[in-house]
């Protein structure tokens, strides 16, 4: 019925970097929250999230990235973007969201 | 011409994968571009959303009609607990507010009938492809 959501988590020198899959919404974004905030609060490294096998994203999500950028800074930490598809960059454009992360 | 695709879903987030799936049928049989059904589809899902979050004391389910009108869709929600007006009210900035707004033609979040929100995305060109 739909994409599930999946990860994939690899670990570098001075970032974190989780791949998403699949279609990010109402149903799915606690299982984001709960990786995301996860990961900020468990390590002192910058987060990288590749982008390049998600489908979709909608308002949850985005506030999902946004909830765990405003925890990062509190870390004193960056995330960054990546490999966006043109519908999901979109909807960052739309909302001014483009502007507030770092897009790779 | 005028044909219409209704479809009922529970306030249940598990299901706005279906409307979404629903709206994409839709759009595609129209005729709209690929783009544009992916827009169609966000929009779709973002009302979806709001309906699930708010919920219904009275209501089980909402509705969602989708109406074929030329070169015109139509999309209206809609749902037996009347007291599910003006929706994003207490939340007119946000982002799902935002992306609606963006995404399709025409947009009226606090209908003066029955309705929910309706909403309408024009194909531009050529009418509906009979032959899809």
């Amino acid at each position: 019925m739909t994409s599930e959501l999946a990860f994939r988590e690899e670990k570098t020198d001075d970032s974190i970097k989780v791949f998403l899959s699949g279609e990010v919404d109402i149903y799915t974004s606690q299982k984001l929250k709960d990786k995301l905030y996860g990961i900020i609060d468990s390590t002192e490294n910058d987060l990288r999230i590749d982008c390049s096998e998600l489908n979709y994203i909608d308002s949850t999500g985005l506030g999902i990235f946004v909830g765990t950028l405003k925890r990062a800074k509190q870390h004193g930490k960056k995330i960054y973007l990546s490999n966006l598809k043109d519908n999901i960059r979109k909807l960052f454009v739309i909302t001014g969201l483009d502007r507030v992360f770092i897009m790779e | 011409m005028s044909d219409s695709i209704k479809l009922i879903l529970p306030f249940k987030a598990e299901y706005v994968s279906v409307a979404r799936l629903t709206a994409s049928g839709v759009a595609n049989r129209v005729g709209f571009d690929i783009e544009t059904i992916e827009d169609i589809k966000v929009a779709v899902s973002e009302v979806c959303n709001k309906l699930v979050l708010l919920g219904s004391k009275v209501a089980d389910c909402y509705r969602i009609i989708f109406n074929i009108e030329n070169n015109r869709l139509c999309i209206t929600f809609d749902c037996e607990d009347k007291s599910l007006k003006c929706i994003f009210n207490d939340d007119i900035e946000g982002l799902g507010v935002s992306i609606i707004t963006a995404l399709m033609d025409s947009v009226d979040l606090c209908t003066d009938d029955e309705y929910i929100l309706s909403m309408s995305k024009v194909l531009e060109g050529n009418f509906i492809n009979e032959s899809k």
